[in-house]
């Protein structure tokens, strides 16, 4: 009974081997397919007479805050942090006050991947509420981009204009417009209230969103241009060609030369062990026993 | 016993022959593996909980142009050139297998949206500067040189592998809120009927601040 106990050591032998170089082709196949739900959010203070605040980010559910921003004052925007697709919810506390209390306000947003968001606390400190603001990753091929959050409670309606025209003819105070494509150029933007203009030139790129928040500054309005998202003005077509196949060879070759010693010595094996059993047979058979 | 010898010792050189057929195969299925930092207890970073800064943000500080990368997981650390269109609309790539380039159509590394960077895996007769570049993993480190002396930091989020014939522009080149980089570099199988390889693979990579 040797004969069938090598053979099965045999095939042990040979699926092990075949196990072990199945893991890693698995494995490889399997890393290619990374998560990709990731989603953006910002969040910021546009509230005119709102004194500073502390803003907290939570993963829905979890009372550790994601992030915690300190301080944040009128006019301040943070940038866009990278998140997991999901629910989360923003609150808001007074600047200083212990995480523990009872926020001024909180409110939930629902992050999808690929998408970008700015939670925003707006209006008047009497009226105040924060608002969730869906925002634009992409323009029309070759153009820019442009929304108007109009932020002055000293001016309560602003004309705001590009080049000359009027992009958002009558923005009321804590209004968010649409966004609109406009020509890639560097502009001339004014916010012109009854009271006070600001004048600014932006170099507004093809590919690139922005939004324009109008805000009460020192000396009369300020226009404060964020940029939502960027691309390349001109994405190339299709992928690249980057390689003369001077290594295609040299990756791991072919295992038949490995199979055929592996074989080899199978058959070297098996050769040995049937005549060590047949000697065994016989002298079981000489000595009678 | 004079028969019984030599068939046992068939029998134990038939199995060493087996052992080392077998571990020849196996060292042979890989390439020299890349020296990858052991992560000590938990495999993900904590997520951030202390305070960010809240800084006004003021769109399009300058960045300046992309000089030089670094890659320290697979050696490299190489010049960057620029690159533009090609005729057809698709982008050139280096003349030199050695260098990397930066399409001056996408943002520059560091500023907002993806920055597009691509190299050679190999030339005719040997590795090219991005030969390694499938091996790089979520969370290992890349370095871009500008020209005014700064260094912008990125880390590697998703390796993938596409087929050129359904190569995904959007997701690659289109626009991003953040800074972000993409590696890019042929792979999968070679076709020697046209000399090309069927695939590209692109890394994903976020800056860090």
């Amino acid at each position: 009974m040797r004969f069938s106990k090598i053979t099965r050591q045999f095939i042990m032998l040979m699926g092990a081997s075949a196990l072990l170089l199945g893991v890693p082709a698995a494995a490889a196949s399997a890393s290619s397919s990374a998560a990709q739900g990731t989603g953006w959010i910002r969040l910021a203070h546009l509230s005119p007479n709102t004194p500073p605040v502390d803003v907290y980010l939570y993963s829905f559910g979890n009372s550790n805050a994601k992030i915690v921003l300190h301080h944040v004052a009128y006019g301040e925007v943070s940038p866009y942090e990278a998140v997991t697709a999901g629910d989360y919810s923003v609150a808001m506390r007074s600047a200083g006050a212990a995480a523990s209390s009872q926020p001024v306000l909180s409110t939930s947003v629902t992050v999808k991947a690929n998408h970008a968001y700015t939670v925003a606390g707006m209006g008047p400190e009497s009226g105040l509420r924060l608002q969730v603001l869906n925002d634009e990753l992409n323009t029309p091929q070759g153009k820019s981009s442009v929304r108007v959050i109009q932020a002055s409670l000293k001016q309560q309606t602003v004309k705001f204009t590009c080049g000359g025209q009027a992009i958002v003819p009558k923005a009321t105070f804590a209004s968010v417009s649409s966004y609109q494509a406009i020509p890639a150029n560097t502009w001339t933007m004014q916010a012109i209230g009854s009271g006070s203009t600001a004048t600014a030139r932006f170099s507004m790129a093809a590919g690139t969103v922005h939004t324009m928040v109008v805000l009460d500054g020192t000396n009369g309005l300020e226009i404060v241009n964020l940029l939502d998202a960027a691309g390349a003005g001109q994405p190339p077509a299709g992928g690249v060609t980057t390689g003369f196949g001077g290594t295609a060879g040299h990756g791991p070759g072919s295992p038949l030369p490995w199979l055929a010693v592996i074989g080899a010595g199978a058959l070297v094996a098996v050769g040995g062990g049937l005549r060590l059993r047949r000697h065994g047979l016989r002298r079981q058979a000489n000595t009678g026993v | 016993m004079p028969i019984r010898r030599p068939a046992a010792i068939a029998f134990a050189a038939g199995l060493v022959v087996i052992v080392g057929g077998t571990a020849g195969l196996l060292l042979t299925r890989h390439s020299t593996p890349v020296l990858r930092p052991v992560a000590s207890g938990a495999v993900a970073l904590p997520a951030p909980t202390g305070p960010i800064v809240a800084a006004p943000q003021s769109a399009q500080a300058p960045v300046a142009s992309p000089v030089s990368l670094t890659i320290p997981l697979i050696g490299v650390k190489t010049q960057v050139i620029t690159l533009g269109l090609a005729r057809g609309g698709a982008m050139q790539v280096p003349s030199s297998t050695t260098v990397a380039g930066w399409y001056t159509g996408s943002p520059r590394p560091g500023a907002v949206g993806s920055a597009i960077i691509v190299g050679h895996i190999d030339s005719e007769t040997g590795p090219g500067v991005f030969y390694k570049l499938s091996e790089l993993r979520s969370g290992d480190d890349v370095f871009v040189k500008r020209a005014d002396g700064s260094t912008a930091e990125f880390r590697v989020t998703s390796t993938q592998t596409y087929l050129k014939d359904h190569f995904p522009t959007q997701t690659v080149y289109g626009p991003t809120p953040d800074a972000q980089l993409r590696l890019i570099t042929c792979g999968g199988a070679f076709d020697p009927a046209t000399h090309h390889y069927l695939s590209n693979i692109v890394v994903y990579a976020t800056e860090i601040r």
